[in-house]
């Protein structure tokens, strides 16, 4: 098959469903209640005990109090990825905090907390 | 030896079925309001993932073409091209791919490649699509150097190897249950195929087959896919990230910072890039036999079941 024609397929076929599925509302984060954050923890976690579960006001993170760390659960698209808060750094941002993990493969997460929850939030990460 | 033969690569003639097949399971999903999930951004990065392979394919494909012609010139065997040696290489070329998908997840040098397949928490067509970059640096092209040297032409060789690939990309999807009975006893079908991709404990390390199911069967490593137990999809540790280069290297440098820990013998150090995943030399992680066992630990009802057949104690 010449190159050019596998080219222009390829890049054809992945924008036409790239857009098929942002037009039909497939681009929309998971919205988090306390009890989906409970559940999706353990789904990540299941050896840990879920002590206390804070779902931040957008309802796209959860801060988790666990019985090994302070955890922090996040939207991934339509599912959630979650991260005990052990060797990260944490800085403001205009819209809420930034975390970086060190991790190649989840170096990171924005997230969009209002002032007030915003030092509550970073209280509770760093405190021991 | 013989004239030059040259097969179709069957991979880039199937990429408007792909398209078209994709499409039509959104479609599907969307009207059924069931059979599986699409998400942009995951779906995107599963595409490009494709992409870039072939792309890897056609920029380091002749490492593996040179070994695989070395060998065919030092081979006194000549099978031919006949159908006969057609359909017999395909079958031999699937118990090769079935023994280089169980390295891939029991090596973490081949897991380092095979991760990114494992990586998006969805499964339906475009999860066929998002595969390695990086397959070349495995060396798992060893693992077909007994057919070239059987007799099977290096072109013949990666032609079954193609339609190998291709087949598998229609049992991503959960859009279709189960197949005829006599189907799932013989071949590899989406809810065998499900269960592979599951991150449940009970579905870790099984069903590494390509085509034909009963690689697994015969080797011990068949898990059927359980009502009681819906399959989760995704890794054991989930990545965040939709971006391709980080997709597709994450457990390559995972490796590397591993390995260069200070204070590590230099067992210890190879045992990161070699041992099965979720090795650590100190047991601050979890390999897939460890978290069966711990699984069991917290519901000793299941010790026997498909999956958690063989005893595991957690230690």
């Amino acid at each position: 098959m010449p190159l050019e024609l596998l080219l222009i397929m390829v890049v054809g076929g992945v924008s036409l469903v790239a857009l098929i599925l942002h037009l039909t509302g497939r681009s929309a984060q998971t919205v988090l209640s306390a009890e989906d954050a409970r559940v999706a923890w353990h789904r990540h976690f299941p050896d840990d005990e879920v002590r206390q579960v804070m779902v931040s006001e957008d309802r796209h993170a959860a801060l988790v109090q666990t019985s090994v760390a302070t955890g922090l659960l996040w939207s991934f698209g339509a599912d959630t990825v979650a991260r005990h808060l052990i060797d990260f750094d944490v800085m403001e941002t205009k819209d809420g905090l930034r975390l970086e993990f060190h991790d190649f493969g989840t170096p990171g997460v924005s997230l969009t907390l209002a002032p007030p929850e915003r030092a509550r939030w970073q209280q509770l990460m760093t405190s021991p | 030896m013989s004239d030059p033969i040259s097969y179709p690569d069957v991979t880039q003639y199937a990429v408007p079925f792909f398209i078209a097949a994709i499409l039509a399971e959104f479609i599907w999903i969307a009207i059924k309001g069931r059979g599986g999930r699409y998400e942009t951004r995951d779906a995107l990065t599963s595409l490009i993932m494709g992409a870039g392979s072939v792309a890897s394919g056609l920029i380091l494909g002749f490492i593996a073409w040179g070994f695989f012609m070395l060998l065919w010139r030092v081979t006194p065997l000549d099978m031919g091209t006949s159908i006969w040696a057609i359909l017999a290489c395909f079958v031999l070329d699937d118990l090769r791919y079935y023994w280089v998908h169980r390295f891939g997840h029991r090596v973490r040098w081949v897991w380092a490649s095979h991760v990114n397949h494992h990586s998006s928490q969805h499964y339906n067509l475009t999860t066929a699509l998002r595969q390695t970059w990086t397959g070349t640096f495995t060396f798992m092209m060893v693992v077909r150097a007994p057919l070239v040297l059987m007799g099977f032409h290096p072109a013949l060789v990666l032609f079954v190897g193609g339609i190998n690939l291709v087949y598998q990309f229609w049992i991503h999807t959960e859009a279709i249950g189960k197949m005829p009975r006599w189907f799932e006893a013989l071949m590899n079908t989406p809810s065998h195929h499900r269960a592979h991709h599951g991150r449940n404990p009970r579905y870790l390390d099984c069903n590494y087959a390509g085509v034909f199911i009963i690689w697994d069967k015969i080797f011990g490593t068949f898990v059927p896919e359980q009502e009681n137990d819906r399959v989760d999809y995704g890794l054991v540790h989930n990545i965040g990230t939709f971006n391709p280069l980080r997709v597709a290297f994450h457990e390559w440098v995972g490796i590397f910072r591993d390995m260069a820990q200070p204070g590590l013998s230099l067992k210890q150090r190879l045992l990161y890039a070699v041992a099965p995943p979720g090795y650590s030399h100190d047991g601050s992680r979890d390999t897939s036999e460890e978290i069966k066992a711990k699984h069991l630990a917290r519901n000793p009802q299941d010790r026997g079941t498909p999956g958690f057949e063989t005893p595991a104690d957690a230690s």
